[in-house]
């Protein structure tokens, strides 16, 4: 129950974050990419957009010109043919620099400055602003917090040569997001880390872009961490074709091709059990007035056929208690909040949970 | 000095009392070097460090202009990098004969050929450093919205510093050895005392003038590299 209410409460703060500032949708019209020298299309004809304060995730196999999509928002790439906006403006109407300074930009590696310290690095963007001092200061440690780095004191003098790389990418992310930017490209950041690690910053990701919802355009190769923070996955194939764009939802429920099939894998069935917690199934199952009996009590010992269930989290996802359904050779799991008895999911809801469960995936996201 | 010399008597310069050392021309008179300190060796050490600098520092105002015109406009980087590795091939000794018509018997045609030398060696340096930025802080600083001077000033100079250091380094440290042959065309430097030191061989004068030098690149190297160390803190902490 926790869960549904953060995530409620997190879904609310995004859109009345959103909902404040103007327009900061990223819309790309028909948009080609031919590089110079080269017959095949990087690009072609992509149109999507992205609203304001949504997380699409771009994927693809290397060669499908998701980068170049990346980086012709921010003119890194100049277009061949097409149009991309951000909110009402035609990015073309500034000038690249401009531009760039209205967007935060965050790349594998990091690309942290070596000879600059943390604050320095985060103050870059702020800096060519000409901010004052104070502002800047406040804003570095404000972003450090968000990003986990505290004590900020301790943060602020290190080199980025002193850091591991999951810290270099929480302040490769608080660097993009120094001057506020509305708009936030992110290209394959997580790309170079250990799974650990990785897993570790995609949540503090995800529960920062709910915090400030930025638009954020995020190129990764990994279907998983697409689905895991997409609120909609673009889908690129070789030659720059856009295959599908859907929530992670439907394309894992119905992929438009088998080129999106085979790039989804074998285990896409439950890749999809992967996007809805087991808090989600049991929401929905109780609210159900004929299945009562069984969960609303506040039961001290379970019934004699669930004696041998496994124990899971409501915060877990179907994925990971179907495992331990599968471990324990039971017909289900009991769903406990440390001491507290939530009540229980059975196999069958693990395997097909109720379709409304895993459609509020398609907004609030997985949290884990 | 004293009016004219009564005739018949030979003049003979006094000398004053000469140690046993200078007498036995020994390797090395502690008493001679301490006593003719201020006036042979001072001096021209002197005049060597202040040769030095400024061909040094004209050498690294040329070259590092010229490296980053030659990173600018990429086509250039060939043709400035033969030209001054023309002129790093000119024997000294050649290049002092074919300038003194010109520039006559001067500390110009010392300094001339001074900064030819450093030239080559401090353009690569910047060269090589401003090459070695590596391309992802590249992208992402001008992902950012920096424009190619913050890009120049603020991620790529500092970044090749510690190609540039080096380079300087090795400037300095043959520049304060070339620079003890402007003896053949001023009497500067600490290369006039060794001169005259090898054609009336007395070895305490060949030796002090010799070990100052050494003493002089190893003090200029040092300074050096305190400055990079200054100038370039994130190199040094690792975690």
């Amino acid at each position: 129950m926790t869960d549904t209410a953060t995530a409620t409460s997190a879904t609310s703060a995004r859109t009345s974050s959103t909902s404040a500032e103007t327009n900061s949708s990223i819309v790309f019209d028909n948009v080609t990419k031919t590089y110079p020298g080269q017959s095949a299309k990087a690009l072609d004809s992509l149109s999507i957009e992205v609203k304001s304060g949504e997380l699409v995730c771009l994927v693809g196999p290397s060669g499908g010109g998701k980068t170049t999509a990346l980086q012709l928002v921010n003119r890194l790439v100049d277009l061949s043919r097409g149009e991309i906006r951000i909110g009402d403006t035609n990015i073309m109407d500034l000038s690249p620099i401009e531009l760039r300074r209205t967007i935060g930009y965050a790349i594998q590696q990091s690309g942290l400055f070596p000879h600059c310290t943390v604050a320095e690095n985060i103050a870059t963007v702020p800096s060519i602003l000409k901010w004052d001092r104070k502002r800047i200061e406040e804003r570095t440690k404000q972003l450090l917090e968000l990003v986990g780095l505290t004590p900020v004191d301790a943060w602020l003098k290190r080199y980025p040569g002193q850091l591991s790389g999951g810290q270099q990418q929480r302040v490769g992310i608080a660097r993009a997001l120094a001057a506020d930017p509305p708009v936030m490209l992110m290209d394959e950041p997580f790309g170079a880390l250990d799974p650990i690690t990785r897993m570790a910053v995609q949540d503090e990701f995800l529960e920062i872009h709910r915090a400030v919802g930025k638009t954020t355009l995020f190129v990764t190769h990994d279907i998983d961490e697409a689905i895991k923070m997409a609120d909609r996955i673009a889908i690129l194939k070789p030659g720059g074709l856009l295959a599908q764009y859907d929530t992670p939802a439907e394309v894992l429920a119905n992929p438009a091709d088998d080129f999106v099939a085979e790039f989804l894998g074998a285990e896409r069935g439950l890749k999809r059990l992967a996007l809805t917690t087991v808090a989600e199934v049991l929401g929905r199952s109780r609210a159900r007035a004929d299945d009562a009996e069984s969960r609303r009590a506040p039961m001290s010992s379970p019934p004699e056929d669930r004696v041998d269930w496994p124990v899971v989290a409501g915060t877990m996802t179907l994925r990971e208690a179907l495992s331990l359904v599968s471990a324990a050779h039971s017909h289900g799991a009991r769903v406990m909040d440390g001491d507290r008895h939530l009540g229980d999911v059975t196999l069958h809801e693990l395997v097909c949970p109720p379709a409304t469960a895993v459609d509020a995936r398609g907004t609030a996201g997985v949290r884990s | 000095m004293s009016g004219f010399a009564p005739a018949g008597d030979p003049v003979i310069p006094d000398y004053g009392q000469a140690s046993n050392c200078v007498i036995d021309n020994g390797v090395f008179c502690t008493d001679w070097f301490a006593d003719q300190w201020s006036s042979v060796f001072w001096p021209p050490l002197v005049d060597h460090i202040y040769m030095v600098l400024i061909a040094v520092t004209i050498g690294f105002v040329v070259a590092f202009t010229a490296a980053l015109i030659a990173y600018r406009k990429r086509w250039l980087a060939g043709p400035i990098g033969i030209a001054a590795t023309f002129l790093y091939t000119l024997p000294p000794l050649a290049l002092f004969q074919l300038l003194v018509p010109f520039t006559g018997l001067t500390l110009l045609t010392v300094e001339i050929a001074l900064v030819c030398f450093t030239l080559v060696i401090i353009f690569q340096a910047v060269l090589a450093g401003l090459a070695a930025v590596p391309d992802d802080v590249k992208r992402a600083a001008v992902g950012m919205g920096l424009d190619t001077n913050q890009l120049m000033r603020r991620v790529e100079l500092p970044l090749a510093l510690p190609s540039i250091i080096s380079g300087l380094r090795i400037a300095t440290v043959l520049t304060v050895s070339v620079a003890t042959i402007a003896a053949f065309v001023v009497d500067s430097g600490l290369g006039s005392p060794i001169l005259k030191a090898v054609s009336s061989p007395f070895n305490t004068q060949f030796i002090a003038a010799g070990a100052l030098a050494v003493l002089l690149a190893f003090v200029l190297d040092g300074l050096l590299v305190l400055l990079g160390r200054i100038l370039t803190p994130w190199t040094r902490v690792r975690v």
